[in-house]
């Protein structure tokens, strides 16, 4: 009783939905205040995120006759559902995530990509040939920089010697952060590149280039199903930065500072918040690529980074 | 196998309406055509309607951006069609508002291609700069944007003495600027990537086309209505006509930007020699039987302005080109082999202006078809 009670709180309130969307829209909001003020605007309050979200499931939902299918309706929701459970996967307070795998790691990458595949779906279900085009790009997209994550993470992996995040965490917190030894560096680089890929931030927000493809796979939602998509991608973005700083980054560790106890979690608000800020600086200096420019980059540079980290954790010991 | 892209005529691309239509094999353009009249608003019919000096704030209000080409190729037909001469003071400062504008148009132009590509904090940068220009614009004729200084024989406003200090400072730190602005889109990895060697217009086919402006320029044509046919100051004032070999997108903003401390150089010579005189001459509310062609350099790129006068107190008829309209044409061999993602930023490397070219437009009510007036036809409708 007290194990489906617990499961319950876990995927509803903390560090389930309840708890993943506040800091989401809460982060995301910061992300446009920073990029405000890089452009030299005021930008909207950091509540902004909560206003939008809140104003597009009050709005009426309206679906092009094209568009009606189980599919375009469920996209959002799988894909919000896949964010929330990798929150449940991800290490937040202490080590120990609230739902214990043995091979965690595969089943959070896997999750990592429902929500780009039902961005497709939606895209494809859509009737638009924006939807269209963009589902389109999101493919190649997928195919850029997810070969280069999933090495980077194996590199990891190889160098901790074991498939579980939690395992990955208790050793950085015995051998120090990952992205301080030298060997990993590179695969640290990629990763930070990739997860700019997974974001959609500039310079590859390409499946949703605004000026060219109005807003890709997302062009036909509207209302709720809009606000539920929102959550999905603010939910994502804390997700991967969250599932970075436990990979690299030591993942959440508890202080003792004079006689207060900081719990793990501030610890894991801090290093997300910090990782997010960089995709917010490096979105803000740059412009999109197209679509082969991306593919191009991220199998040449990008994947060679995270080969040569790969290689050096093989060969050097 | 092919199919259509539309592009307009709603799309966040597109800041007017107007309907592009590709044909596109995968990512690749094979076959561009494009529809106008969208926004047509029946503006040449009333100019015929009003009277000489009502039609300053009509031609004004033809475009938002180059209003001051506007009035001041307006007036300079109807003083054409009066005979009557400008005094020097007024053509110096018609000369300082045109660059001003130049400058301001130019600077929004670079922001929009920034956003086209994605690169949003160079668009908000290049808007902050550009609030430097319109806060002179202000200065100098009272409004930020639309002006309303021209009028018939002369400028309604002053610049005053007290005026030049800060016109000077003002465009020291544009021109810094913009020197930033060129060092940045001349080294930036991602603009080279998204820029360089796309929307090519070979020089060829700028000549053929009848393009104008800045747009024929980057194709290495060197044409320029303020040097080879001199109106207000311009003939007193000594200035580089720029051009770029090359005709990509990036050849159109390094144009641009380099324009921009072109007329900087041009506003400071012309505030430096501003004459003493009167403001403005006198004019007749009636114009005797004439007819008369003016051309301005606007931002854009040549504009021109034909009127014929029938003794009244109002233009028989008046006839505009805008240069978005002349432009038109060379859309094509920009866009075909070209990819479905460069269409926003090569659309917008004309700097378009729909709401200026739209101005005829025959469509039969019934079928719903579209005609093209002969010129035969344009003839008969002239009178």
């Amino acid at each position: 009783m007290m194990e489906v009670v617990n499961f319950i709180l876990g995927s509803l309130v903390f560090p389930g939905l309840l708890f993943a969307s506040l800091i989401g829209l809460l982060y995301i909001g910061i992300d446009r205040k920073v990029t405000a003020h890089m452009q030299h605007r005021i930008g909207p309050p950091i509540w902004q995120e909560f206003l939008d979200v809140g104003k597009l499931l009050s709005k009426e939902d309206i679906t092009p006759a094209a568009a009606q299918s189980p599919v375009f309706t469920a996209a959002p929701l799988v894909a919000l559902g896949a964010v929330v459970t990798v929150m449940l996967l991800l290490p937040i307070n202490s080590a120990q995530p609230a739902l214990t795998l043995v091979a965690d790691l595969i089943v959070i990458i896997y999750l990592l990509n429902i929500p780009a595949i039902c961005m497709m779906l939606g895209g494809y279900s859509s009737g638009s040939p924006f939807g269209a085009a963009g589902a389109g790009r999101y493919v190649v997209q997928l195919f850029s920089y997810e070969f280069i994550f999933i090495l980077a993470i194996i590199a990891a992996v190889v160098r901790v010697g074991s498939l579980g995040l939690p395992t990955i965490v208790g050793y950085q917190a015995q051998q120090g952060w990952l992205v301080l030894d030298w060997r990993l560096l590179p695969a640290v680089i990629a990763a930070l590149i990739a997860a700019q890929g997974k974001l959609l931030r500039v310079p590859f927000d390409i499946p949703e280039a605004h000026t060219e493809i109005v807003a890709g796979p997302l062009t036909e939602y509207s209302g709720p199903r809009l606000a539920i998509w929102r959550l999905a991608y603010d939910v994502e973005t804390i997700v991967v930065a969250g599932f970075l700083a436990a990979l690299f980054f030591g993942g959440p560790t508890a202080y003792l500072i004079g006689n207060i106890q900081i719990p793990g979690v501030v610890d894991f608000l801090i290093k997300t918040l910090a990782i997010v800020l960089l995709t917010t600086t490096l979105r803000n200096i740059m412009a999109r690529l197209r679509i082969d420019q991306a593919l191009k980059f991220f199998w040449t540079y990008v994947a060679l980074l995270a080969i040569i980290s790969l290689v050096l954790v093989l060969v050097v010991p | 196998m092919t199919f259509v892209v539309p592009i307009g005529p709603q799309h966040p691309a597109l800041k007017e309406p107007e309907y592009f239509r590709f044909e596109v094999k995968g990512e690749e353009i094979v076959d561009f055509d494009v529809r106008l009249g969208y926004v047509h608003r029946g503006i040449e019919r009333a100019l015929q309607e009003r009277s000489y000096l009502h039609n300053i704030y009509l031609s004004e209000r033809i475009c938002g951006i180059c209003n001051v080409a506007h009035t001041t190729a307006y007036c300079q037909t109807i003083e054409q069609l009066a005979g009557i001469e400008v005094p020097d003071r007024a053509r110096f400062i018609r000369t300082i508002l045109c660059e001003l504008e130049r400058i301001h148009s130019h600077m929004l132009w670079a922001g929009i291609a920034a956003h086209e590509i994605g690169f949003d904090t160079l668009f908000m940068l290049f808007w902050r700069d550009r609030e430097l220009v319109l806060d002179l614009k202000e200065m100098i004729s009272g409004n930020r944007q639309t002006s309303a200084s021209n009028t018939l024989g002369g400028v309604r406003r002053d610049v005053k003495p007290e005026y030049v200090p800060k016109i000077l400072r003002t465009l020291e730190k544009l021109e810094k600027a913009t020197e930033q602005y060129i060092n940045i889109c001349t080294s930036d990895r991602t603009i080279l990537a998204r820029c360089a060697g796309i929307g090519v217009l070979p020089k060829d086919d700028a000549k053929k086309l009848c393009a104008v402006g800045p747009t024929t320029r980057a194709s290495g044509v060197d044409i320029d209505i303020r040097r080879d046919d001199p109106y207000d100051a311009y003939g007193q004032i000594s200035f580089d006509v720029i051009t770029e070999p090359d005709g990509d997108v990036l050849a159109k903003v390094i144009v641009r930007l380099r324009e921009i401390l072109e007329s900087i150089h041009i506003t400071r010579q012309a505030v430096k020699a501003l004459p003493k005189g009167p403001l403005r001459a006198k004019i007749t509310p009636k114009i005797e039987p004439n007819e008369a062609i003016g051309r301005v350099e606007a931002p854009r790129g040549e504009l021109l302005y034909y009127a014929i006068s029938n003794g009244t107190d109002k233009p028989e008829r008046v006839r505009v080109r805008t240069p978005t309209y002349a432009n038109i044409p060379s859309f094509k061999p920009m866009f075909v082999g070209g990819t479905v993602a460069e269409i926003p930023i090569v659309l917008a490397s004309i700097d378009p202006c729909f709401a200026c070219t739209d101005r005829v437009a025959l469509v039969d009510s019934h079928t719903g078809k579209t005609r093209v007036l002969s010129f035969k036809e344009l003839r008969r409708w002239k009178g």
